[in-house]
């Protein structure tokens, strides 16, 4: 047990300390900060400038609609209008005031010019022309305010009074609102699936990390020669176990990094964000129960256990790592498969499909934790999936370790799979 | 008589395919240096790793120091310098150590005191320049033998074990690991090692066994296998290059089972029962001018090479017929 003890703390503290589990440890949260943070911050750069209403507003139609919308950019009736100005220009000489404008916004004393005649109040359109003209919030912004006080007009037109004119027109504000609500309820369906998809990834990316680390670690101890040594202090196995242990210890510390910089970084997210003035709806993280949590725990561990062991016997069965660039294909693959597998399984969880890939030990790892965060699992499904989960486990680690013991201090040709089965049969 | 540092009892091993090691049976007295010695593929390696349980016999049974060799703790007082060395190679040197220091019970403090000691000791550590804290890959090859050499010492163990120990070592390191060896005998330890360098068991070892396909041929103190297995031999040299009568004294196989002719040297074996003064009398006899004529004992490497040879052509003629 003590040595067991040496070998797991020798495995972590020398992983720990290495400039790549610092990189990586750091880079996580940048990275995840970064996602959090930069596309809102992007998306709000990219609503209607302040000065929006810094424009000229041609207008050949005739009416007050400039007018009108010259308020409406500038915050309603009793707005500042100075910036916007708005002149009336008579149909036949719009060439000539177009032309003037674009001189002027040419030279920067004003953003653009907006131009309204006889199209405009038939609805079809209206033309702005300026230097955020490419700006897909600002053109947004300009239109709604074109369209809301054409149609206001056109109401008042038919006989409608000012005020429900008004009201009518602004409908459309009430519904946008509306469809807020709708999106958030929509949006936490798919940060249900986001997240499902999110911690499938994880699970899968820190398999593969992982169970590759410990067949890295077996090759060196092999390449290094330095195996000899230790296997004369401690047995192989214990030598294996703590190997696993050790990268396992190094891995939840990693994610529990992770996890805990996002889980903190998504709760202040909103905070900092309006400190900037960037408003964004907040992220509903799907609560997770300390059960939930407990079996995504136990579904990491099992898988985490189950891969290392196949890492660590091939690693024990070549001698460098082109070799065992190949000889892993097997055991990548099965990991391949269950990412294969993710889409059809997101979109029917309870699918023949679904049932089968989660209940497979290969696969399990990924695929339950998946289901679980999409749709709530009946006892059975779970159990039966854990079970077999940890059997295999069982079986791949008493495997692992005879072929491991008599892998270890046998270098150069690679032994061919008959003699591998060969060593798995040996007991002693 | 005390008990022995190991006792092998009829061990064997096999692999797919081939024996390595055929009912081994042997005693390495306690406090004694002793070498296993054979040619390349003879099984010593194997019988080692067997003495460390690193792998266990198909038949048979090892005791070290006492106890079976996979009791609890056995091989925690066993120290072993393996053929094959090597070190985690991205590792501080002092980690290293201490690791397996740890790995056999020496506490982290204790470890860390006897770590100065050894790097000080072996020239690693001085005023201006602490190897202990560089990585072993900075280390030379010279240096990172040393610190192997180190690792299997730091525990204190009762029996050390090295596995071709001089192999690839310049003659200063050779040197050095040598006087340790050679302390580490007078302060009461054991000492087990396995080599096909001849030259360096004969001045080292007490006791030898020389093994060859898995099997044992001689073992013994090492007086006592050069009396009984030399045969009684005589060193002649001639002062000049007139052999003819020589040659027909030398052909007498009442008087001379064996000649080995280099020129005017010849390495005789006497026959069974021969007066090695009648055939100086004999030689005077012939008309030979004799520069050196002196009675010696068989060398382990003369032994080895004759009777690993042996083993190799009576194997031989068994394939052949």
């Amino acid at each position: 047990m003590r040595k067991l003890l040496v070998v797991t703390a020798r495995e972590y503290l020398e992983r720990v300390r290495t400039r790549w589990f610092i990189i990586a440890t750091v880079f996580g949260p940048i990275i995840i900060g970064l996602l959090l943070f930069v596309p809102p911050w992007l998306t709000s750069r990219n609503t209607a400038s302040a000065n929006l209403a810094r424009i000229v507003i041609l207008d050949a139609t005739g009416t007050n609609l400039g007018n009108r919308i010259a308020a409406e950019l500038n915050g309603g009736l009793g707005g500042d209008t100075s910036l916007t100005e708005v002149r009336a220009v008579p149909p036949a000489r719009l060439a000539e005031a177009e032309s003037l404008a674009t001189r002027q916004t040419v030279a920067k004393s004003t953003r653009g010019y907006l131009v309204l005649d006889s199209n405009t109040i038939a609805g079809r359109s209206a033309r702005y022309a300026g230097t955020n003209a490419t700006s897909s919030a600002d053109m947004d912004a300009i239109s709604r305010v074109v369209r809301d006080e054409v149609v206001a007009m056109r109401l008042e037109r038919a006989g409608l009074d000012p005020f429900q004119s008004a009201a009518l027109a602004n409908m459309h504000l009430d519904l946008d609102a509306e469809r807020i609500t709708d999106r958030g309820r929509g949006a936490s369906a798919r940060v249900s699936i986001f997240f499902a998809f999110g911690v499938a990834m994880l699970l899968y990316i820190s398999l593969i990390m992982y169970g590759q680390a410990v067949l890295r670690g077996v090759i060196e101890e092999k390449q290094t020669r330095v195996a000899e040594v230790v296997v004369s202090s401690v047995s192989p196995i214990k030598l294996l176990g703590g190997k696993v242990l050790g990268v396992g210890a190094v891995g939840l510390t990693q994610m529990v990094i992770w996890i805990g910089v996002g889980f903190t970084l998504m709760k202040v997210r909103a905070q900092v964000l309006g400190h900037y003035g960037v408003r964004i709806t907040p992220i509903n993280i799907p609560d997770i129960s300390i059960g939930a949590a407990l079996l995504l725990l136990a579904f990491f561990v099992l898988g985490y256990t189950f891969y290392a062991a196949l890492f660590a016997m091939v690693g024990a069965t070549v001698s460098n790592e082109q070799d065992a660039q190949q000889a892993q294909m097997p055991v990548v693959m099965l990991l391949v498969v269950s990412v294969f597998a993710l889409a059809p399984v997101l979109s029917a969880p309870e699918s023949k499909l679904a049932y089968t890939m989660g209940w497979l030990p290969f696969s399990s790892p990924i695929i339950m934790p998946l289901r679980m965060s999409v749709v709530s699992l009946e006892t059975f499904d779970i159990v039966i999936a854990l079970v077999a989960l940890a059997c295999s486990c069982y079986i791949a680690v008493v495997l692992a370790a005879r072929v491991y013991r008599t892998g270890l201090l046998m270098y150069g040709k690679r032994p061919a799979l008959r003699e591998v089965v060969r060593w798995m049969r040996r007991s002693h | 008589m005390p008990e022995p540092a190991v006792e092998i009892r009829n061990v064997v091993k096999r692999y797919d395919g081939h024996t390595a090691v055929r009912g081994l049976s042997l005693t390495v007295p306690k406090g004694a240096v002793y070498g296993i010695l054979g040619p390349n593929g003879a099984g010593k390696t194997t019988t080692i790793r067997m003495v460390l349980d690193i792998i266990e016999p198909d038949e048979g049974t090892i005791d070290v120091l006492g106890m079976p060799n996979n009791a609890p703790g056995a091989i925690d007082r066993v120290g072993y310098l393996p053929e094959e060395r090597g070190l985690y190679r991205r590792m501080q040197v002092r980690r290293v150590l201490r690791f397996l220091a740890e790995l056999k019970g020496i506490g982290r403090r204790e470890a860390d005191r006897r770590i100065d000691g050894w790097l000080e000791r072996l020239g690693l550590r001085t005023a201006e320049r602490d190897w202990g804290n560089a990585k072993v890959d900075d280390l030379s090859r010279g240096m990172q033998q040393k610190i192997q050499f180190i690792g299997a010492l730091l525990h204190d163990p009762e029996l050390l074990i090295l596995d071709e120990p001089f192999s690839g070592l310049d003659p200063i390191n050779a040197q050095t690991l040598q006087d340790i060896v050679i302390e580490l005998r007078r302060s009461g330890k054991t000492i087990l090692f396995c080599t096909h360098m001849m030259g360096s068991a004969e001045r080292l070892c007490d006791s030898v066994c020389i093994i060859a396909r898995g099997e044992k041929l001689i073992d013994g103190p090492v007086a006592k296998v050069r009396e009984e297995h030399g045969g009684r031999r005589v060193a002649l040299e001639l002062a000049d290059g007139r052999v003819n009568g020589v040659a027909a004294v030398l052909a007498d196989r009442t008087l001379v089972s064996k000649v080995d002719d280099a020129n005017r040297i010849f390495d005789i074996e006497l026959a069974p029962g021969a007066d090695a003064q009648l055939l100086l009398r004999r030689l005077v006899e012939s008309g030979a001018n004799i520069a050196r004529f002196e009675m010696a004992q068989a060398s382990l490497h003369r032994i080895f090479v004759e009777r690993v040879g042996a083993v190799s052509s009576a194997e031989e003629e068994n394939i052949n017929a």
